[in-house]
């Protein structure tokens, strides 16, 4: 079983201590910032100044850093390549490979999406690695959400790790009764009804008796809810939400004036 | 068909040390009762025998096949393996289909296929419900339609993880008349329990293992004879060989008929 | 007037064409110590469910009779009041974890964050609950991690620490250990003396022997046999009947026809069976 199902690493930084409305708000203005943001550098500058420095802040450097290099680096590797050979615009050949060319503007065009993808998902990265999720949902709860819409975001993310324990043990279980999982692809699909069964039968189970469980503990109780954390919202929080939201209404504001 | 198991090691990819070298064999015929407390090693080890696992260092054999050449499919015609939850295996619309499901798996003819089945469904009580829905049969009989899917294999090595939890006393005798009627078919059954007088009842060796390491390992009246040894792996030994020990009885006895004998 | 109260409860879920409890009468006095045993399909669970509101109001189906719980009728109540006064824990720990929470701490509070307990209340009352159950060292470990044996006590933390004044455990030990289940009997029992209601489904006739007051026998949705835990665990009719019985009791019964066992009353326990084995001349071998 996985010990820790969630990024959050519990540090003492000042994004740590801002109020998780105020970080969602954040990544919001960086990803619209990036995507319109009239001039050319904006993503660039975002990608590679701004986001390292905000994960400094973070004191999380060296685990954005890691992610970056194993994860984002290489999505945003492919996703340029892909647009840059086959974006079809532009006559300036910079680049041939057998039927394949690269066009001025295809590689300029290609290398700020990457760069405007390494900004979205840095973000959300950051955020992930700063924010606790039960202080996020609590957060939201306490502004409105819906509680069961909460849980139900909650209880996914968590749930899904232990279906795919369960999934495991049920390929297990079926292997030791002499089924074939290896194999070209009719072998595998025919191994799936096996799989397939067991385990919507032990979710509906399952989620029946979750439902009893957290009833059982007062969930649908008509008492204003508490949280054990304190979610932190000061008057810089407050400060920042009205500049971040002065940044994206310029964002656009600037975007349809130039267009 | 023995098991040989040389220096096994095992270390999961958490960096878990599991099993910290293990050595035994057991002969063609036995009936081996594994304890010890939880995390000692016991289904780490087991998952070994029928590949599910492979050694980090060391060697498990089945006869003479080396389970680190064989795949999970092809142990199976060797070593069946009932897993402790039937939810988790269950998936056909009626009974027969479920426990035909193995020995087709197996690559058995027809008429040998029906035979395996129709045993196996003799063996654990569910002749006239061959074609039920499993998931209409309650727990109990869910359970007792996982052990037959195993035993329709006919594999000379059966394993069995955890059989008696959550059964009532009902479904434990069957259980245990199960492994009665196997031992007499020659098969060798070795169970991972920690219901201890069931093991002193029913399995003739006992195998305690803590934190990775055989701690003892030995006929079931000397093994369980152990209190202050066992008590390293958290395990108890039987009601009535604590009973026999309080009443002073020279002799370890681990089941009503030696009790009642020593008492005379 | 008992506080709790089943006056001929008949209930059948929506699906089945039997009733699962029929015409049962029950009555527990607040602080009593019940302990429920039964075959598989005697109706235990739904009896436990009926306790704690789940029967009818979560399951539907059809019921007759009344359920009242410290004075308040189970039809005349809504599930979310209900479950204030009534706890339930039961056998499946892994399906019990709220899945909203990353630790046992935060597990264990996510029940008082639901009825709106203050902050600096809700972490004194959820340490002293897992004080209580010996399961301090896993705050900080998150549920999934640990152990079938662990989570059962902390689905049991998590119900104890909402102050229930009836609580309802259905098997709730069925995967500890000898020792895990010696201190969640002992446990439980002081919360019985302290005033706490407490319906527990168990198999272990041992443990019911030395803590509960009394013991009901369920069999095919009817109670069959109820009183002192001694009476009913030695009753002949309970093997008969497919119940899990003591082996100091079996071994003892057949003492008794061997004349070796010289008592009028046999033993559950060790210690009731050494103690009946050494005197009056049924001693051993030496």
């Amino acid at each position: 079983m996985p010990e820790r199902l969630s990024f959050h690493i519990k540090r003492d930084s000042a994004l740590h201590h801002l109020n998780p409305l105020t970080k969602l708000l954040l990544v919001l203005t960086l990803i619209l910032t990036a995507f319109l943001a009239p001039f050319y550098w904006t993503p660039h500058i975002l990608a590679v100044l701004f986001i390292p420095l905000l994960s400094m802040l973070g004191k999380v450097g060296r685990e954005y850093f890691s992610t970056a290099i194993r994860l984002i680096l290489p999505a945003a590797t492919f996703l340029f390549a892909m647009q840059a050979f086959f974006q079809p615009v532009g006559e300036e050949i910079i680049f041939e490979f057998y039927f394949l060319d690269i066009t001025r503007e295809s590689f300029l065009f290609a290398f700020s999406n990457a760069m405007r993808i390494v900004v979205m998902v840095s973000a959300f990265t950051i955020f992930l690695l700063t924010t606790h999720p039960s202080e996020l949902m609590s957060d939201l709860t306490r502004r409105g959400l819906p509680g069961q819409f909460a849980y139900v975001i909650i209880s996914t993310l968590q749930i899904l790790p232990q279906m795919q324990a369960k999934a495991q043990t049920i390929i297990s279980a079926q292997r030791s009764r002499g089924l074939e999982t290896e194999g070209g692809f009719f072998k595998r699909a025919g191994a799936l009804v096996p799989l397939i069964g067991p385990l919507v039968f032990g979710s509906l189970v399952e989620v029946e008796e979750r439902a009893i469980a957290i009833e059982a503990r007062g969930f649908t109780s008509k008492h204003v809810k508490t949280s054990l954390h304190e979610i932190p919202d000061t008057s810089t929080d407050k400060l920042l939400r009205w500049f971040l939201t002065a940044l994206i209404l310029a964002s656009i504001g600037l975007r349809i004036w130039l267009s | 068909m023995n098991i040989e198991i040389k220096d096994l090691r095992f270390t999961y990819p958490t960096g878990l040390e599991a099993l910290k070298g293990i050595s035994l064999s057991v002969n063609a015929g036995e009936q081996v009762a594994i304890v010890g407390q939880n995390g000692a090693g016991k289904t780490t080890l087991v998952r070994h025998f029928n590949g599910l696992l492979r050694p980090s260092a060391g060697s498990v054999w089945i006869g003479d096949w080396d389970t680190s050449k064989y795949s999970v499919a092809k142990l199976a015609s060797r070593v069946g393996y009932v897993f402790q939850n039937p939810d988790e295996q269950l998936f056909s619309r009626d009974v027969l289909t479920e426990v035909a499901f193995g020995p087709k798996n197996l690559g058995y003819e027809k008429d040998k296929v029906d035979a395996l089945v129709k045993r196996a469904l003799s063996l654990t009580e569910l002749n006239d419900q061959t074609e039920t829905n499993p998931y209409d049969l309650s727990p109990t009989w869910r359970k007792m339609v996982a052990l037959a899917s195993i035993i329709a294999m006919d594999t000379p090595i059966v394993i069995f993880d955890e059989p008696t939890t959550g059964q009532d006393a009902v479904n434990v005798a069957r259980i245990a008349n199960v492994i009665a009627e196997l031992k007499k078919e020659g098969k060798t059954v070795i169970t991972i329990t920690h219901d201890i007088d069931f093991c002193a009842e029913n399995f003739e060796r006992v195998i305690a293992l803590s934190k990775g390491e055989v701690l003892l390992d030995g006929p079931a009246r000397e093994v369980l004879g152990q209190e202050e040894i066992l008590a390293q792996t958290y395990v108890d030994p039987p009601q009535l060989t604590r009973l026999g020990k309080m009443l002073g009885l020279k002799a370890t006895v681990i089941n009503q008929e030696e009790f009642l004998n020593a008492l005379k | 007037m008992a506080f709790v109260n089943f006056q001929n409860v008949t209930y059948k879920y929506p699906l089945t064409k039997t009733p699962v409890l029929k015409n049962i009468n029950l009555q527990v006095n607040e602080g009593e110590f019940i302990a429920v045993m039964g075959p598989n399909g005697a109706g235990k669970s739904t009896l436990c469910y009926a306790l704690a509101g789940f029967v009818p109001h979560f399951f539907k189906g059809e019921i007759s009779g009344e359920i009242e719980v410290d004075g308040k009728k189970s039809s005349e109540s809504t599930l979310d009041e209900w479950v204030l006064n009534v706890g339930l824990a039961f056998q499946n720990p892994f399906n019990q974890i709220s899945g909203a929470k990353y630790t046992v701490f935060e597990e264990i509070a996510f029940g008082l964050e639901n009825i709106g307990v203050p902050r600096n209340e809700m972490k004194d009352r959820v340490d002293e609950a897992m004080a209580l159950t010996g399961i301090r060292d896993l705050a900080d470990r998150s549920p999934y991690s640990l152990s079938g044996g662990q989570q059962q006590r902390v689905a049991l933390t998590s119900i104890l620490v909402m102050r229930p004044r009836l609580l309802v455990l259905d098997e709730p030990t069925s995967q500890m250990d000898p020792i895990g289940t010696r201190e969640v009997f002992g446990v439980v029992r002081k919360m019985a003396e302290e005033g706490m209601t407490v319906v527990m489904v168990e198999h272990k006739v041992e443990w019911i022997a030395h803590f509960a007051d009394r013991v009901i026998a369920l069999n095919e949705g009817q109670v069959l046999m109820e009183g002192k835990p001694n009476e009913v665990l030695t009753a002949d009719l309970l093997p008969e009947k497919g119940f899990g019985i003591s082996r100091y009791t079996s071994v003892a019964r057949q003492a008794q026809q061997q004349g070796l066992w010289k008592q009028k009353q046999l033993p559950v326990t060790l210690f009731e069976a050494a103690e009946g084995f050494t005197s009056k001349g049924g001693g051993g071998s030496n």
